[in-house]
């Protein structure tokens, strides 16, 4: 069995152990938001894997913890065998070559002052990826592959319609020709049909490519259609991972179930009167003890209240952390 | 009977690039008591509908034509103060962000209150605020007795929609008019605010006229719809009709590129191309450009909203063409 | 999502209209013109007026604006024209330097001091700080009477009392602007600290820094000549409009124009620049 690419194990990511003085020595409690919660999955070579969770679930911090953007607090990050946590500036800086990001905000994602040649030029020149001469065909290549007319070289990114910026990005993550790429919700702040252009640009490259996917998004239905494997998160930590099969088809975990019940479905004839889930998402810095979904979930009982679940194996790549994991979903 | 009647609405924003015709020609009919879906990607005019109706079009822009009939009044004729009372009284609206709805330095229940305040329904604060109280537990804020006196900080996002859905409940409007109200939020927290809306609307007799991007929202809520493409309506009809048997090129190229949760996974296909720029819409049909059924007359032609089948009206001269498979066929 | 902002046009849409709309940007205009006049008469005043401005003639001392003087002459039969020519030049380049000076200072402190956060950012802010609890002129007049009056006095009181508020500004915008995606995402491509700085961060918080500038020039001008009227700018016998209203202070009544025309100048100059100022910070505004 091929080792896999990605191998995350017990990372975490906690904020605000750096107090002022004067709150050390008030000898309040400190506030600690936990973002990221001892978080373990791997991911195969040319797979797409995506992490769905709601506002506050982590998956943005997580996704930039990988890149180390955002530098962990603990736990190791395993790239092609190599731990890429522990690794200093000038290996830091050739592993970007292997791993890159493509981000959700088509307006702010782009300098606004650069034209789409200086944007990719610049990737190009740094990484000395291509001698100077060679460097506008590449960028012709790149615009073409992401499917982008080469006329659009010297403009800037006001010139372009949201879709069109986010195929920039892309062209953008490719030039320094990775192999793994964290997408941080690139179809969430487009319209609709633009988010199926791009969600089958990101299918045909990593078909043509060979590119292995870190697929971050909230829209389930988006999960579904793009990708091999799912795992899913709620504040901070994992609670269910898995095929993308067993996910949509055989969900165990209550808070799984509650956000495939949760999607309006585009079927008028089925229409639900009670909301999937009650209550409010609790607030990371102070999170329930024991199973954080707790609080919402109809199965909670006193084991829930105390113990954090761990991580079960039900079926063939299928884990859940639930106490009373359950097939049973209306 | 409509309790709002919009004929041949136009808005026009005048700018460097010439005038942008952001709403044209666009009529539609919310019958008491139904929520009707104004559904459309953005820069399709659905949020400037809205605006037109209420009389609040940012300057330059301005209503150009047609009328807005809400209680034995032309709105789009109504001078100012008039305007403003049925504002918050007999219209209300829900926006999409609603934690910048609410002005973060007063309390929730002044908030309230204050429209109850300002339309005469109550006399005192006091009266507000027990109003408030209830209008609180209406909308499933728990514990309303305590939290009336907080701030707008002091609540998460969803309950924020809560207490704007609230405030525009506080005046016992017949029509609201929701913008986007759960496009920002959480998919859990929005299945529980539609959930609360389609009540509310049950309950109290409400006709919402909801405005959103997602399909799944309108086949959800709404019992009638129409499809905003480029500032005009494309098609209008009844919501099961919608998506059982679209008349529409871009209807059914917008249901086809939604990717589904249940169903057999298959390939999207787009609709290629982007919307029109306004200051320079295509000849003819607006959608022709990225449309696999064009023909000439498509290019030439002015393609009127007509009635295509009972009750159903599309913009399509070739509708007739519409098959089930045509976007699966069409090149991507 | 919502389509309350008007339509991004699509990429080929024809030729646009011309930018410039001569109607919107008069101020801009009027002012910039006022200022080309000045700014040539002053270069050009040697060859504009036959007299020096150091040049004396005491026989022709206190004459009322004629064809042959056309400002007149002061106590020492200067030529008040020629003076005031000469002093436009002074005056603007002191308001120019001791702009740009705290700008670049400002900027790279501020840079510093918001991009890198953490206990630069500390001590950075913390000597803004203390140069910003004294006011304006106060420190200015303070650090001139240190190190004695003259020129080189005034570069650098004016700039060590006016970088504080360009730091400030600028530390605000880079850290608004260090959040964004794109930085995050030359971050992510691997891009060293200089690049980002000067290439991704900079040119996107240079436009408040210039608006600002833009009114800070007026104070600059201002400033100098009402320090130089107090004898502790420019010294005497220098051409410099406040100098020549300090001297003329004492021939009011019988020679106002050794007061007053220089005082015109003065407002002219500051005049002009408000109304380039207020031009250039709309045009960048617009700009986006």
């Amino acid at each position: 069995m091929p080792e896999p690419l990605l191998q995350v194990r017990n990372l975490s990511k906690h904020y605000g152990s750096n107090r002022s003085l004067i709150s050390r020595l008030s000898g309040a409690p400190a506030p600690r938001l936990i973002a990221v919660d001892d978080v373990s999955f791997t991911i195969g070579q040319g797979e797409i894997f995506s992490l769905v969770g709601e506002s506050g679930s982590g998956k943005t911090t997580l996704g930039r913890t990988i890149l180390r953007l955002i530098e962990p607090t603990s736990g190791s990050i395993i790239y092609d065998g190599t731990d890429i946590t522990a690794l200093d500036k000038t290996r830091l800086r050739l592993a970007r070559r292997q791993i890159q990001m493509i981000f959700q905000d088509p307006f702010s994602s782009l300098n606004p002052r650069l034209t789409v040649r200086q944007m990719l030029g610049e990737v190009l020149h740094v990484h000395g990826i291509r001698p100077p001469e060679q460097i506008d065909s590449r960028i012709a290549e790149l615009l073409s592959l992401v499917g982008l007319a080469p006329d659009s070289i010297d403009r800037t990114p006001r010139h372009f319609s949201g879709g069109q910026r986010q195929r920039i990005g892309i062209a953008r993550a490719l030039a320094v020709e990775p192999r793994f790429i964290v997408a941080d919700e690139p179809v969430s702040a487009v319209d609709v049909s633009v988010q199926s252009q791009i969600m089958n640009l990101l299918l045909d490259l990593r078909d043509r490519l060979g590119l292995t996917l870190l697929f971050i998004a909230h829209d389930l239905s988006v999960v579904r259609y793009l990708s091999d494997r799912v795992g899913v998160m709620y504040l901070g930590r994992i609670v269910e991972i898995g095929t993308r099969d067993r996910i949509f088809a055989a969900p165990r975990h209550p808070y799984t179930q509650a956000l495939l019940r949760a999607a309006p479905r585009p079927d008028p004839a089925h229409r639900g009167t009670e909301a999937a889930l009650g209550g409010e998402p609790p607030s990371p810095l102070d999170p329930p003890k024991g199973c954080h979904f707790h609080t919402r979930c109809p199965r909670a009982t006193a084991l829930c209240r105390n113990i954090a679940p761990p991580p079960e194996t039900v079926a063939p790549d299928h884990i859940v952390r639930c106490h009373h994991h359950d097939p049973a979903f209306a | 009977m409509a309790i709002l009647d919009v004929h041949n609405l136009t808005t026009q924003i005048p700018t460097a690039r010439g005038n942008l015709t952001v709403v044209d020609d666009v009529s539609f009919s919310v019958e008491q008591g139904e929520c009707f879906g104004l559904v459309g990607e953005s820069g399709s005019g659905k949020s400037m509908t809205v605006k037109s109706i209420l009389g609040l079009v940012p300057a330059p822009g301005r209503v150009t034509a047609g009328s807005v009939h809400h209680g034995g009044h032309d709105l789009t004729k109504l001078p100012g103060p008039a305007m403003a009372a049925i504002r918050g009284r007999t219209i209300a609206t829900i926006v999409q962000d609603a934690v910048s709805a609410l002005n973060p330095v007063y309390r929730i229940g002044r908030q309230i209150a204050e429209p109850m305040l300002e339309h005469g329904l109550v006399r005192s604060r006091a009266e507000g605020r027990s109003r408030a109280i209830a209008l609180m537990a209406k909308v499933g804020i728990p514990a309303p007795e305590k939290r009336v006196d907080d701030y707008p900080h002091q609540f998460s996002g969803g309950m924020c929609q809560r207490v704007v859905i609230a405030t525009a409940l506080s005046c016992d409007p017949g029509l609201i008019l929701a913008d986007e109200p759960t496009t920002a939020l959480d998919v859990t927290i929005q299945d529980q605010i539609l959930k609360l809306l389609v009540s509310l609307q049950h309950d109290l007799g409400l006709s919402l006229l909801l405005v959103t991007h997602d399909m799944g929202v309108v086949a959800q809520t709404c019992q009638r719809v129409a499809v905003m493409y480029a500032g005009q309506i494309v098609e209008l009809v009844r919501t099961e009709d919608l998506f059982r048997k679209p008349r529409h090129p871009y209807t059914a190229g917008l249901l086809n590129c939604v990717p589904r949760l249940d169903g057999p996974a298959r390939r999207l296909t787009p609709i290629p191309g982007a919307p029109p720029d306004l200051a320079a819409p295509p000849s003819g049909c607006r959608f022709h450009p990225r449309c696999p059924l064009a023909i000439d007359l498509c290019r030439s032609g002015t393609p009127a909203l007509s009635e295509v089948a009972p009750g159903h009206f599309s913009r399509c001269i070739r509708q007739d063409a519409l098959t089930a498979d045509l976007w699966e066929t069409a090149d991507a | 999502m919502s389509d309350a902002a008007l339509p991004v046009p699509a990429m080929d849409r024809g030729p646009r209209p011309p930018a410039h709309n001569w109607r919107r940007h008069s101020g801009l205009i009027t002012g910039a013109s006022i200022l080309a006049v000045i700014l040539l008469g002053s270069i050009f005043a040697g060859w504009i007026s036959p007299y020096g401005p150091l040049e004396q003639n005491l026989r022709n001392t206190l004459q009322t604006p004629s064809w042959t003087h056309p400002f007149g002459t002061d106590n020492f039969g200067r030529d008040i024209f020629s003076r005031v020519l000469h002093a436009a030049k002074l005056d603007l380049m002191i308001g120019f330097l001791c702009v740009f000076f705290p700008w670049m200072l400002g900027i790279a402190l501020g840079g510093i001091a918001g991009y890198f956060g953490g206990i630069a950012d500390t001590i950075i802010m913390r000597i803004v700080d203390t140069f910003s609890a004294f006011p304006f002129l106060i420190m200015v007049i303070g650090i001139i009477a240190i190190l004695g009056p003259g020129l080189t006095s005034l570069y650098i009181a004016l700039t060590l009392a006016g970088w504080s508020m360009y730091a400030r500004i600028v530390r605000a915008e880079v850290l608004v602007v260090r959040q964004s995606e794109y930085v995050l995402a030359a971050r992510a491509l691997g891009f060293g600290h200089l690049r980002i700085m000067f290439r991704h961060i900079l040119p996107n918080v240079i436009t408040p820094t210039i608006i600002f500038a833009m009114t800070d020039i007026v104070l600059v001008i201002l400033s100098t000549t009402s320090l130089s009227f107090l004898g502790l700018g420019v010294q005497p016998p220098a051409a410099e409009w406040g100098i020549m209203i300090s001297e003329g202070k004492g021939f009011i009544l019988t020679a106002w124009w050794m007061v007053t025309l220089p005082g015109i100048a003065i407002v002219i100059v500051g005049l002009a620049l408000s109304l380039f100022g207020d031009g250039v910070a709309k045009w960048l505004r617009e700009r986006g």
